[in-house]
């Protein structure tokens, strides 16, 4: 088996670690920080690397349970966010009357809506979109993350996947 | 241009029917800008995933990062030093074996020098004593005196 390096194969896992707790948390600061806690535990546990099948999955997996006390935690903050952005959003939706004629404009209205979409999706769904649209894993490496089923894993994307058509469907039928 | 097959590429893709290749196909169909209007509210679904896809953290937190870690390494290469610290003693005690048999060397040295003459092993054995080695020819004459006598009593036999 190939030996594992912090530097260059733990290390390097940074990116995909963040943006999955930046799904997690929704927060930024605090996905670097699960992200800092979950490099710093795979460190700690470095005489097991050798028995581990996948130290990929295995951080995937410490981030997600780290992502999720911090979101647990500051669950009350993460509403505050939310509320914040719908405040937002509400306001330049009034402020899109006026200028939708402008398809620059009204692209990055869709964008912003579908982002908020997908932030409202439940957790497992937003990690898992997270895990399979951006770092393109399959079903199993996702499930092996998750601790979840394959099956399991591609009903919860089916749902995330479903309720952004509809959602996105619904702007388009009766406007933003 | 015909998009039908983009069109049940979605129609999959919302189904979670597509593989991974299929999924990436789409992706790069919606990066680019003249996307037909009626599939310009999914471009915004792909153009989010694009934009999360960019997050990423900056070379600062490597650097902390690593930090972390040797600080990490040197505490747990702690029971090494307690095991060198559980060994000091026994520095100490070659130390003092090497001082003492340095010392031995350098004492037998100038034994070994001084044996020609007994006046000088006397000198050398009461450091610097000067009524010693005034009395040192004493012995000289007495051994002297022995030899003589054995001598004698050779010859007799």
């Amino acid at each position: 088996m190939k030996k594992i390096s912090f530097r260059d194969d733990v290390l390097p896992m940074k990116n995909r670690l963040y943006r999955l707790a930046l799904r997690i948390t929704l927060n930024p600061a605090e996905a670097e920080d699960a992200v800092q806690d979950t490099l710093i535990k795979v460190w700690e546990h470095r005489e097991e690397w050798e028995r581990i099948e996948s130290i990929e999955a295995y951080a995937h997996t410490i981030c997600r349970n780290i992502a999720l006390d911090m979101a647990g935690k500051a669950g009350h903050g993460n509403v505050q966010l939310n509320e914040e952005l719908r405040v937002k959003n509400e306001e330049s939706s009034m402020f899109n009357v006026q200028c939708s004629m402008f398809n620059e404009f009204e692209q990055k209205e869709r964008l912003s809506l579908v982002k908020k979409i997908m932030d409202t999706l439940p957790e497992v769904q937003r990690s898992i979109m997270e895990l399979r649209d951006i770092e393109g894993k399959t079903y199993q490496e996702i499930g092996n993350i998750l601790k979840l089923s394959e099956s399991q894993v591609k009903v919860y994307l089916h749902r995330a996947r479903t309720s952004i058509r509809q959602q996105v469907d619904k702007i388009e039928k009766y406007g933003l | 241009m015909d998009y039908k097959y983009i069109e049940q590429l979605l129609e999959r893709y919302w189904a979670c029917e597509t593989s991974l290749k299929e999924e990436q196909i789409l992706r790069t169909f919606f990066q680019q800008e003249d996307v037909p209007a009626h599939l310009m509210a999914y471009k915004a679904v792909f153009d989010v995933q694009q934009e999360q896809a960019e997050a990423s953290l900056g070379e600062d937190f490597d650097a902390r990062m690593l930090q972390i870690v040797d600080e990490q390494s040197t505490v747990n290469s702690q029971p090494l030093t307690g095991w060198r610290r559980r060994l000091r003693p026994l520095y100490q005690a070659a130390g003092l074996v090497a001082l003492i048999l340095t010392i031995g060397m350098a004492a037998q040295q100038s034994f070994d020098g001084s044996e020609k003459t007994e006046q000088t092993q006397y000198a050398e054995a009461d450091s610097m004593e000067s009524p010693v080695q005034e009395l040192a020819p004493l012995p000289e004459q007495q051994a002297a005196l022995a030899a003589e006598q054995l001598d004698s009593l050779n010859l007799t036999r």
